[in-house]
């Protein structure tokens, strides 16, 4: 009976240093799947057509070893939501050649770069999230008018009873957000968008 | 009865020590009440800006169930930032009268506000800092049992400071700063027992009271 308490009472510190070892694992795979608000803006009168290929929508970075974030479902419904809250008609399509020619832009982003930062790097208690986005705007018939960087940043408030998984997951959509924001914000006051903006402008009156 | 009484006295000078100290100070241009309707709401945010701290969500939460009960409703953090998106994101939010007012020019904004009735904004901004660590505790577990033995003790800095915007007349109506500090403890006994300073709920429920009483009048 002895023998039988011993080794009920091993295997219990057996498993909770697995549990305990299991939570300090450094590999995460994590989905983004939030959806986002819509955009609290009036929309210019603009057709923009909005590029979202294949790579786009299932898009997957891998900011560290062992640790990969999807997050092309999430990017693909913020960034339909900015877009509709800039242009008065968008459209998305898969690829370029999708794009009617009655529209005024065309415009595809693309990810460039995405980073993170962990406590365990950044020894502060918060995950960072850090995404590169590129704009290529063009006119219908593919004259370039501008490649627009948009940064965006997003963090978690505290990552203290935090999963690591749930954590890195809340700072991409803190940083996707972000980047909606930084659209909506900035995007008319790109200098190259400036002056398309006045030369259709000029063009419609004249 | 020695052992109870020693006991006894261990733990009422433990808990004498967790005593908190909390100072508020606020500012109002008027001593009028701040007037509110009952269908006007009132949304509870917190600032997001600063690089090395964001303001304590659970403060955030803990202020809005103080105001909670009174005539009229009051708006959580994340429902207010959806609803306005992107305008009180990190990187977008008014930090001062002079943006909001620039803000609400813009028509699609001031309509948002306005269909969902909020009146008021009470921005907060402030953090939770612990420091002067003390003692030291160690804990073992073996196949017999485990324990704790020792002493911990650490101090506990609370700032906050809330301002209260009108979206109605664009105008700050109060700012109110609360400190609070405390020294909190754990005793390793066999169990580790907790003396934790309650440092946050009191700094809370002294906003939360002071805020009460600014919203204490009924209009219309």
């Amino acid at each position: 009976m002895r023998e039988m308490t011993d080794w009920i009472r091993k295997a219990g510190l057996l498993l909770l240093a697995g549990a305990v070892l299991g939570g300090c694992a450094t590999s995460a795979s994590v989905a983004v799947e939030g959806t986002f608000p819509t955009v609290v803006s009036k929309p210019r009168d603009i057709h923009a057509v909005i590029v979202m290929d294949e790579a786009f929508r299932n898009y997957q970075a891998l900011p560290l070893k062992n640790v990969d974030i999807r997050f092309g479902s999430a990017q693909v419904d913020l960034w339909g939501k900015a877009f509709r809250g800039l242009f008065e008609q968008v459209e998305v399509v898969f690829s370029r050649s999708e794009a009617p020619s009655g529209a005024d832009l065309v415009i595809t982003p693309s990810v460039q770069e995405v980073q993170l930062s962990t406590p365990n790097q950044s020894y502060l208690n918060v995950y960072e999230v850090w995404i590169k986005y590129r704009l290529d705007v063009e006119t219908p018939d593919g004259v370039p008018i501008d490649s627009w960087f948009l940064p965006a940043y997003g963090k978690t408030p505290d990552s203290a009873l935090m999963s690591r998984s749930r954590a890195i997951e809340d700072a991409t959509v803190v940083a996707l957000r972000d980047a909606g924001a930084k659209l909506i914000l900035d995007f008319f006051r790109i200098p190259a968008i400036h002056v398309w903006m006045e030369q259709r402008l000029a063009s419609t009156e004249s | 009865m020695k052992y109870g009484s020693f006991i006894a006295i261990s733990a009422a000078l433990a808990m004498g020590g967790c005593g908190s100290t909390t100072t508020i100070d606020d500012y109002r241009p008027t001593t009028e009440p701040i007037e509110i309707q009952s269908h006007e709401k009132v949304a509870v945010l917190g600032r997001r800006d600063a690089g090395h701290y964001e303001t304590d969500t659970s403060f955030i939460q803990c202020l809005g169930n103080q105001l909670n009960g009174l005539h009229f409703q009051v708006v959580s953090e994340h429902e207010f930032i959806d609803a306005l998106y992107p305008w009180f994101e990190p990187r977008t939010a008014p930090k001062g009268i002079k943006r909001l007012t620039q803000l609400m020019g813009d028509e699609a904004v001031k309509a948002k506000v306005r269909a969902e009735g909020i009146r008021y904004l009470v921005w907060l901004d402030g953090e939770v800092e612990s420091a002067g660590h003390a003692g030291t505790m160690s804990c073992g577990i073996g196949p017999t049992g485990g324990g704790c033995f020792g002493y911990a003790s650490w101090d506990k800095n609370v700032f906050f400071e809330a301002v209260v915007w009108d979206l109605d007349d664009l105008t700050e109506e109060a700012r109110i700063r609360v400190d609070s500090e405390g020294t909190s403890y754990v005793i390793g006994i066999v169990a580790p027992i907790p003396l934790i300073s309650p440092v946050k709920s009191q700094a809370c429920e002294g906003m939360g009271s002071k805020l009460r009483s600014y919203f204490s009048k009924e209009v219309g």
